[in-house]
C-alpha cells in the first residue's frame, strides 16, 4: 500500500494550477474529495441499509392493499436494470478517458452516462404512476400500506439519488466542454462523481435482487 | 496491483506515460456484469419445468444472493476501483457497510416470524387472493367477505378435517381467553360460540380480527406469530364454533349476525 502513497504524493508534487480547491491533497497526501466521498458513501451505506431494511422489516405485514407481487413488472425493471449496469461502464469509461487525457471523449461518455441515468428515473416515474393510479399502491394516508410506504420511501430515495447523479453529470460535462475543468489533477473530480454514481448502481444492484426478484421466486 | 502508477495522471506535465488504460477490462466486466443479470432473470423462468423448479427450490434464492453479491463486488471492486486502492479508502467504505448488514439482519430478525426474502411470505398470501380473500382496507370495511363459493369450498376441505388444524392451533393458543369450548371467560376473550361479533362474524373479518388483534384489548395479533396458513385454519374453525352455544357462555357482545 505504501506504492500508492507514495505515487499520491507524487501526484501531489505536480503544478497546483488553481482550479478546483476540493481536489487539493490533504495532509495524508490524498485528495480531500476523494476522501471525503469515499466517508459519504459508507454513510449512505447506512442509510440504504437502513432503508431497505425497514421495507423487509413491514414486508408482508400489509393487510391492506396490493401485494408486491400483485404490481412489479419484472419488464420494465430488468430493463431499467440494464440500463443503469451499462451506465456504470460508460461512468467507469468517462473516468479513463479523463486521465487518459482525452477530455472531449470523457465528456461524451459522461453525457452517455446522464442519458442512461434520466432514462432510469423516467421508467421509475412511470413506475410510480403505473403503480399509484392502476394498483392502488398507495404511499401515504388512510390508504396507505405498509409495502406502499416502505416501497417508495425506499426507491423514491434510491431514484432522488440517480437525479442528483445526472445533474451532477451534466454540470459536468459543460465545465469540461468550457474548459472549466481540465484532465491532469481534476481529472479526480470526473473519478469521484464516478463514485458517486457506481454506488447508485450498487444500490440498484442490492434493491433488484431482494425486493423484486426474490418476489419473483415465489 | 498493476494499478499503481494510476494516480500519475498528470503525465502531461512532465512528459510521463499517460496512465494504462483500463477501456478493455472495463468493457468485458460489463458484457460479464450483463451476462450474470440475464441469468438472474432467467431464474424465474425456471417455473415453468416444475420438476426442475421444486427439486431446486432451496437453490434459487442463495443463488440469487451470491449472484448479486458478485455484481456488487465486480462494481465496487473494479469500477470504483477499490480493490487496489488505500486501506484507508476501504476502512471508510467497508466498516459501515459491515455495520449496515449487520443491522439489517439484526432488524430482520426482530421482525415478524415473515422476515422476508429468505421465509415464505405473507399474512396474506397469494392463495388467501386466489381464495377470494379480499384484503380489508381501511374506509373499506373490516368485513370484506370471501366469494362466497371460495368460501364454502375452503370450509368444506377444512370440515372433512373436523377443522383439525384449526381446533389444534386454537388448543394452543386460544383456550387460555375464549375457553375450550369457546364459550368466552369473565375479562379475558370473548364469547365466540354465540352468534354475536364485534367485529364481524364472516370469515374474512374473523380472519382480521384474529391475525390484526383487538388494540387496546387482550386479543392479541396473531400474525406476528403464525403464518396464513394457521390463521386461515384457525379462522375456519373460529367460524365453525358460531350458533354451538358453549353452555355457561360468557353473554352476547356486539351486533347479533
Ligand atoms: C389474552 C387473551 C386472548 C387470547 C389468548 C385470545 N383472545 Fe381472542 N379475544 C380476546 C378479547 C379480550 C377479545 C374481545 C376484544 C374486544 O373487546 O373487542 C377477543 C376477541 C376475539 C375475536 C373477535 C370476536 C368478536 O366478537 O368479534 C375473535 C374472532 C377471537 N378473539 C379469536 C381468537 C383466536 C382465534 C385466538 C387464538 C389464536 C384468540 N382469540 C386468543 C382475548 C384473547
Amino acid at each position: 500500500m505504501s506504492a500508492h502513497a507514495e505515487n499520491l504524493t507524487h501526484d501531489d508534487a505536480h503544478g497546483h494550477d488553481g482550479h478546483g480547491a476540493l481536489a487539493e491533497n490533504n495532509f495524508l497526501g490524498l485528495p480531500n474529495i476523494k476522501l471525503a466521498m469515499w466517508a459519504f458513501l459508507g454513510s449512505e451505506c447506512m442509510f440504504f441499509g437502513s432503508l431497505i431494511g425497514t421495507y423487509f422489516f413491514y414486508h408482508g405485514n400489509s393487510l391492506s392493499g396490493p401485494l408486491p407481487k400483485d404490481v412489479f413488472s419484472i419488464g420494465i425493471t430488468s430493463i431499467s436494470t440494464f440500463l443503469l449496469l451499462m451506465s456504470s461502464v460508460t461512468m467507469a469509461l468517462a473516468v479513463d478517458s479523463m486521465k487518459q487525457q482525452k477530455p472531449s471523449t470523457a465528456r461524451n461518455f459522461i453525457l452517455a452516462t446522464a442519458l442512461l441515468g434520466a432514462t432510469f428515473v423516467g421508467f421509475q416515474v412511470l413506475e410510480f404512476h403505473e403503480f399509484y393510479t392502476e394498483k392502488h399502491l398507495v404511499f401515504a394516508g388512510p390508504n396507505a400500506s405498509l409495502f406502499g410506504s416502505t416501497f417508495y420511501t425506499m426507491t423514491g430515495f434510491h431514484g432522488t439519488h440517480v437525479t442528483v447523479g445526472v445533474i451532477w453529470l451534466v454540470i459536468m460535462s459543460i465545465l469540461i466542454q468550457k474548459k472549466k475543468l481540465v484532465p491532469g489533477k481534476e481529472a479526480v473530480n470526473v473519478e469521484v462523481m464516478g463514485l458517486y454514481w457506481h454506488f447508485v448502481d450498487i444500490v440498484w444492484i442490492v434493491i433488484f435482487t431482494f425486493v423484486y426478484l426474490l418476489e419473483f421466486l415465489k | 496491483m498493476s494499478h499503481g502508477h494510476e494516480a500519475d495522471t498528470l503525465g502531461a506535465h512532465g512528459g510521463h506515460a499517460l496512465p494504462h488504460s483500463h477501456k478493455k477490462q472495463y468493457i468485458i466486466l460489463g458484457i460479464v456484469l450483463s451476462i450474470v443479470t440475464f441469468i438472474e432473470l432467467g431464474i424465474p423462468l425456471f417455473k415453468g419445468v416444475p420438476e426442475l423448479w421444486s427439486a431446486a427450490q432451496e437453490v434459487w434464492a442463495p443463488l440469487l444472493i451470491v449472484l448479486s453479491i458478485f455484481k456488487f463486488g465486480a462494481v465496487v471492486g473494479d469500477f470504483m476501483h477499490l480493490r487496489n486502492d488505500l486501506t484507508l479508502y476501504k476502512f471508510l467504505f467497508i466498516s459501515p457497510l459491515v455495520l449496515a448488514m449487520f443491522s439489517f439482519f439484526a432488524i430482520g430478525s426482530l421482525s415478524v416470524v415473515h422476515f422476508h426474502p429468505f421465509g415464505k411470505g405473507y399474512a396474506v398470501t397469494a392463495q388467501d387472493l386466489a381464495d377470494g380473500y379480499v384484503p380489508p382496507t381501511v374506509g373499506g370495511g373490516a368485513d370484506a367477505p370471501l366469494a362466497d363459493d371460495k368460501f364454502e369450498a375452503a370450509f368444506a376441505d377444512a370440515q372433512k378435517t373436523g377443522f383439525a388444524k384449526g381446533k389444534e392451533t386454537f388448543t394452543a393458543s386460544c383456550v387460555s381467553c375464549h375457553r375450550a369450548d369457546g364459550g368466552g371467560m369473565p375479562g379475558l376473550g370473548v364469547n365466540l360460540t354465540d352468534d354475536c361479533y364485534k367485529h364481524g362474524g364472516k370469515i374474512a373479518a374473523l380472519y382480521t380480527t384474529i391475525a390484526k388483534g383487538v388494540s387496546g384489548t387482550a386479543m392479541p395479533a396473531w400474525q406476528t406469530s403464525m403464518d396464513s396458513e394457521k390463521l386461515r385454519q384457525v379462522s375456519y374453525y373460529v367460524r365453525s364454533l358460531k350458533g354451538t352455544n358453549a353452555a355457561g357462555g360468557k353473554e352476547c357482545e356486539g351486533a347479533k349476525e
